[in-house]
């Protein structure tokens, strides 16, 4: 078992109660294949630096979770067939720290400013 | 006011103080690396505020004789902008 870090970009264009499902759809599929959700984190919707698929904006979600090879490939598999799902990443971790969230400082501080 | 102009005169020679045209000035060159200080900012694909820092205006990588970053942290550098390339952070 090892540390995975796993983003989603979806479309900017689906309503809440879609994202809402989509973010459940990945947690069972992780949970099932004998794997665990550490945690989940929102971002939001943010700016694209550059189109993606002609999409300006796209709302992240992300995963933070522990796992094998078969949680891999379920993912990787689900998330290719997924139309609203424009683009994801997996990173492997030797530690997670759940601790700090870059976004919702970024945020902040934008209000601020 | 002379006194302060002075002052000004004698900070603009100290920092190109030479003694021959082929010694080195120690101010600008041999600066160590901004990333393997104590407490120093972990390099990562999220923390997008520090990598904004090593890009040029064009979405291209600085060279490390720019910025003056240890060999081994900017091969960390380099992979963690490329992911963040791929999500579309940078």
């Amino acid at each position: 078992m090892s540390f995975y870090e796993n983003t989603l970009i979806t479309k900017q264009d689906l309503p809440k109660s879609e994202l809402d499902k989509i973010k459940e759809k990945y947690n069972k599929l992780i949970n099932n294949s004998s794997g665990k959700v550490i945690k989940i984190e929102e971002w939001g919707l943010l700016n694209l630096a550059r189109k993606i698929k002609k999409y300006k904006k796209g709302f992240y979600i992300h995963y933070k979770f522990e796992g094998n090879e078969k949680t891999l490939n379920e993912i990787n598999k689900k998330i290719k067939i997924d139309g609203s799902v424009i683009r994801y990443l997996i990173v492997k971790y030797k530690n997670l720290d759940t601790k700090k969230e870059y976004f919702q400082k970024g945020k902040l501080d934008e209000k601020k400013a | 006011m002379k006194r302060k102009r002075k002052n000004f005169k004698k900070r603009k020679t100290n920092s190109l103080n030479k003694l021959s045209l082929f010694q080195k000035s120690d101010s600008k060159f041999n600066r160590p690396c901004p990333l393997s200080i104590k407490n120093a900012p972990i390099i990562d694909y999220k923390n997008i505020s520090l990598l904004k820092k090593y890009i040029s205006e064009n979405n291209k990588i600085l060279s490390s004789k720019i910025t003056s970053v240890s060999s081994g942290k900017q091969k960390k550098l380099t992979k963690e902008i490329k992911k963040a390339k791929i999500l579309g952070l940078i």
